[in-house]
């Protein structure tokens, strides 16, 4: 007994100088990309390579993000430096004097559009993060599955809807997004189309209450995504964000909805096939839009104990120097914000960006001012996947909350 | 019990060493328990009363209490929790710890061969963490992974979106959290079975009983104070439950909330806050968390009381 | 007395044992299945486990658990696990061990309140106390640190280890001490030279009763640290199922890497844990 004691307590003892003692500056930042790693780890280790300071990229599952950083910062264990969401998202913290001020920031102003900056400056003028990457949704497609069924590009919905039948005649899975994950189904899909029908000049209309959220249009947006729903997989509604792109990417089915920044792993090792993405095609008539939707900032802690190396980082990510190298490393699908030409030549990113060239871009509609409302339009798209609410019905519970 | 003590021990060494002597060697187990457990318990009552998130507290009164069974929205999903909870319970109290009497019933049968190699594989899952067993049935019970599998070997039936489909959801996730816990009250209705005196038995034995007789005339009877302790560590465990909803769902108990138990539902309102925006109300958690507490003790205490006083 | 009842009953029901079998076979099944799919296709590669997800491999692979373990920090979530359980492990049982000591001997009104007080918290689940919890380590400092998780874990295994073991120390039988104490050991001395051996079996079942819900606990790791270095083992396996959620065998190798220590503990130790939690935890 003793001597199991006392071995305990000798692992206690060995335990215990595990808080290590660090001598030169580290800083933390926090992140929802944990699939990025490796990449972000590269971007560092250039940051450290050319200024000595350390930074480590500790990332938290995507869904507990959010709640994680609030807690930690609440309890004063924040990262230095964090991921930030852009819009209401982000600025609820810097309201709550979490993040570093960045208006005087060097380059902030500068090196950043008026739009771009919008989407990261809170209620009383406070940017609150250094824009970073802007996303975009699209639909990707399997390259071999439409050359065996002779089936082209469409460019408009109702050809969209075509390429769907035809599929489905041929006894293939048209789209292979389900509903289970909460998440997708409304900022990939739903979102995504919204910019075919609503241009970013008429948003504000809806977010002011002059125009009511069950109007024409949005029924019929309502009515469009309705059609889509036949050509889900079968058992969708177990289907989340994970399965939907392994069935994508296993030839499972033809295409798939999702954002820009599933590019990187639909197109890596993971798996063999050859994709290419076009942006959800407008309805026969209308203006095609696009989504661009400015998607995160790197924001720093107020609370930090190291201030000046955390601006400095800012600083430097504010710089067309820093943004280059950013851009160089940053996963595939996500698109630099900064007002430089940054992109490497020819690559996804420019491709990207040209499937958007001449349309009307804009971000997800209820990003800027209507968050309220995620939660209830996730739960009425469910509603009309399962077939337990018309479009209409759908609006008008929407409308209903947004007065 | 009391009666094979030594009267010497009854009072004190040669002196009779009196509370002050005993409660040195309590107070460091009471200190503990005392402030990590007990103080924080009570103390979330008081938590209940008040508003706001960071350092800055704000008395509300019962505001939280008022939100929290008023208000459309967090009151619908309060009691769609409760509700859920309730059927969680249903099904291990009465799957769970029926198969945990079969099992046991058929485990102290003396003259069956095998019996520690089934004990030892029975209680395997219970080993496994929650987490682990809720992302493993997750897999497979999608239809992406196994389906065509399945399918081709005619058994099409199964591929089903078990875990999205609100009718059969919170069953999928109740049955995955029985097939992981049947080992406890196995183990423990075992133990009960095994304490039931020689005697008896015999006796029944001797008047001819069968052994279906037997089972329900002298053993079933015989356990039942263990059946009342099995029944409340299940009705207390209920409200633990959140990793089985958390790995096999989502956070917000999908789909549609059908899986929503009152661990999830503190977890988004008190801790967490809803997605995407995600800011928590500590007070509305602690208004939760103090309703179940109240619940609880209205439950706990009579019982315990009642079975304490036996001794 | 074994045997007795062994010859009388054997006639009864020897018969029966078939349907016995048969019950206990199919439940070893179900049990055993998804622990043979999970270790299973931790050895295959991926485009195998969509072709053939229950079979063995036909090409084996451990490339899933060197790319694992190379490729994160298994190694110290083991360690941070590893240390807060034999930690809390050993705290639980030396406190409740000498409180139970203690309440076994001291019978008054006073001690059977406080004996009552700590079985009470055996009925009420913690995590109620979760948002005043993480206050209160947050005012001592303690958070995103493994050391935030001991307090927790030792107040919540201290009610069962009271109840189990002042159970046990009840029946043990005066005279076995009585010979030391007449030749004037105290009664701290009396609690480690004799106690204490004789209620090893009740401490092992306490420590075996405590140790999964400690080493499986997933909630207080997630509400209190958030630092890579210092997660759980769990813990790791939510960010590392953010991170592999489209490569279910690495997915699956995870899974496997967490659950196998306490299964493998389990295995060897399952005679003793038996005989320990049918022979302490219920009888009293």
């Amino acid at each position: 007994m003793k001597k199991l004691l006392a071995v305990l307590l000798a692992v206690l003892i060995c335990a215990l100088p595990m808080a290590a003692m660090a001598e030169d500056v580290t800083l933390t930042m926090g992140s929802w990309r944990t699939d990025d790693a490796e990449q972000v780890g590269a971007l560092l280790a250039k940051y450290e390579e050319l200024t000595g300071v350390k930074i480590v990229f500790e990332p938290t599952t995507s869904t507990q993000y959010n709640a994680t950083l609030r807690l930690q910062l609440d309890n004063g264990t924040g990262p230095d430096l964090f991921y930030s969401r852009s819009y209401s998202t982000g600025a609820e913290l810097c309201e709550a004097g979490f993040n570093v001020v960045c208006n005087d920031i060097p380059g902030v102003k500068e090196n950043f559009t008026e739009s771009a900056l919008s989407a990261f400056t809170d209620s009383e003028g406070h940017v609150f993060a250094v824009p970073f990457a802007a996303v975009s949704h699209f639909v990707y497609y399997n390259k071999a599955i439409f050359e065996e069924q002779g089936i082209e590009v469409p460019t408009t919905f109702e050809e969209f809807l075509d390429v769907c039948q035809k599929l489905k005649d041929a006894g293939i899975t048209p789209l292979s997004n389900g509903i289970a994950a909460n998440w997708d189904i409304l900022e990939c899909v739903l979102l995504g189309m919204v910019p075919n029908y609503i241009t970013a000049e008429e948003r504000p209309a809806y977010e002011t209450g002059e125009k009511k959220m069950n109007d024409e249009t949005w029924v019929k947006i309502y009515e469009d995504f309705a059609k889509l729903v036949p050509y889900l997989p079968e058992g969708f509604a177990s289907i989340d964000n994970d399965n939907a792109n392994v069935m994508f990417g296993l030839g499972q089915s033809a295409m798939l909805i999702d954002g820009s920044w599933s590019y990187g792993t639909l197109a890596g090792d993971d798996y063999d096939i050859d994709i290419g993405f076009f942006s959800i095609p407008a309805p026969e008539g209308a203006a095609a839009g696009f989504s661009l939707h400015p998607d995160f900032g790197i924001a720093g802690n107020a609370a930090s104990e190291h201030p000046e190396e955390v601006k400095a980082f800012l600083e430097w990510l504010a710089s067309p120097e820093g943004a280059k190298i950013a851009a160089e490393v940053i996963p595939a699908g996500f698109l630099p914000m900064i007002n430089a030409d940054v992109a490497p030549e020819g690559g996804i990113v420019a491709e990207m960006n040209a499937v958007g060239e001449g349309k009307n871009a804009d971000m997800r509609f209820i990003w800027a001012a209507m968050m309220d409302l995620y939660t209830p339009m996730v739960e009425q798209l469910n509603a009309i996947c399962r077939g337990e609410a018309t479009p209409q019905e759908a609006a008008d519970a929407i409308a209903a909350l947004w007065k | 019990m009391e009666k094979q003590r030594h009267p010497a021990f009854q009072g004190g060494r040669s002196i009779k060493p009196g509370g002050v002597y005993w409660l040195r060697y309590i107070i460091p187990a009471l200190l503990v328990y005392g402030v990590f457990m007990a103080y924080p318990m009570i103390d979330s009552v008081r938590l209940s009363l008040y508003e706001g998130t960071t350092g800055v507290r704000q008395f509300v009164g019962f505001a939280n209490y008022v939100r929290l069974f008023t208000d459309e929205v967090v009151s619908k999903r309060f009691w769609n929790a409760f509700g859920n909870n309730w059927i969680f319970f249903a099904y291990h109290m009465i799957l769970q710890n029926a198969l945990g009497i079969l099992f046991a019933a058929i485990l102290t049968n003396r003259t069956m061969k095998g019996r520690g190699f089934y004990q030892t594989l029975i209680f395997i899952p219970c080993t496994i963490a929650v987490l682990v067993t809720g992302y493993l049935f997750k897999l497979m019970m999608n239809p992406v992974w196994a389906g065509t599998t399945l399918k081709n070997a005619g058994l099409g039936f199964l591929v089903r979106p078990w875990l999205g489909d609100r009718g059969t959801a919170l069953s999928c996730v109740s049955l995955v959290s029985v097939w992981q816990w049947v080992g406890i009250p196995t183990m423990m209705f075992v133990a009960a079975f095994q304490g039931i005196p020689d005697e008896l038995i015999e006796a029944a034995d001797i008047e001819g009983s069968n052994a279906w007789q037997t089972f329900w005339r002298i053993r079933v009877p015989m356990i039942m104070p263990v059946v009342g302790m099995v029944a409340i560590m299940t009705f207390v465990n209920n409200f633990n439950a959140f990793d089985v909803v958390f790995s096999m769902e989502t956070l917000d108990g999908a789909p549609d909330y059908a899986t929503d138990l009152i661990g999830t539902l503190f977890y988004r309102y008190g801790i967490a806050g809803q997605h995407p925006v995600g800011i928590p109300e500590p007070g509305v958690g602690a208004a939760i968390s103090t309703t179940i507490f109240a619940m609880l003790l209205c439950g706990v205490l009579p019982t315990l009381r009642a079975t304490q006083g036996k001794e | 007395m074994d045997n007795q009842r062994f010859s009388k009953r054997q006639l009864h029901l020897n018969q029966r044992h078939i349907g016995y079998h048969a019950i206990m076979i199919v439940w070893s099944f179900i049990a055993m299945a998804p622990v043979w799919i999970l270790i299973i296709n931790t050895l295959k590669t991926k485009k195998e486990i969509y072709t053939n997800p229950f079979g063995v491999p036909q090409t084996w692979t451990l490339d899933n658990y060197r790319s694992i373990i190379k490729g994160s920090d298994f190694l110290n979530y083991f360690k941070n696990s590893f240390v807060v359980v034999v930690g809390s492990l050993a705290m639980i049982l030396a406190l409740g061990s000498l409180a139970a000591y203690a309440l076994a001997h001291w019978r008054t009104r006073t001690s059977k309140g406080i004996h009552f007080f700590f079985i009470v918290g055996m009925m009420l689940p913690i995590k109620i106390a979760t948002i005043r919890l993480l206050q209160l380590m947050k005012g001592l400092n303690l958070l995103n640190t493994i050391w935030s998780l001991f307090p927790v874990y030792i107040a919540m295994g201290l009610p069962t280890a009271v109840f189990i073991l002042t159970q046990f120390i009840r029946t043990l039988p005066g005279e076995l001490y009585e010979a030391s104490f007449v030749d004037g050991a105290d009664r701290f001395m009396i609690y480690w030279r004799i106690v204490l051996p004789l209620i090893r079996p009740a401490l092992a079942t306490v420590a075996i009763y405590n140790l999964v819900p400690i080493w499986n606990d997933l909630w207080f790791p997630l509400i209190f640290i958030t630092e890579e270095s210092q997660k759980t083992v769990l813990l790791a396996v939510t960010r590392l199922q953010g991170q592999y959620t489209t490569d279910w065998p690495k997915l699956l190798t995870i899974l496997t890497l967490s659950a196998l220590p306490v299964i493998a503990l389990y295995l060897a130790m399952s005679k003793q844990f038996i005989a320990g939690l049918t022979a302490g935890a219920v009888k009293g």
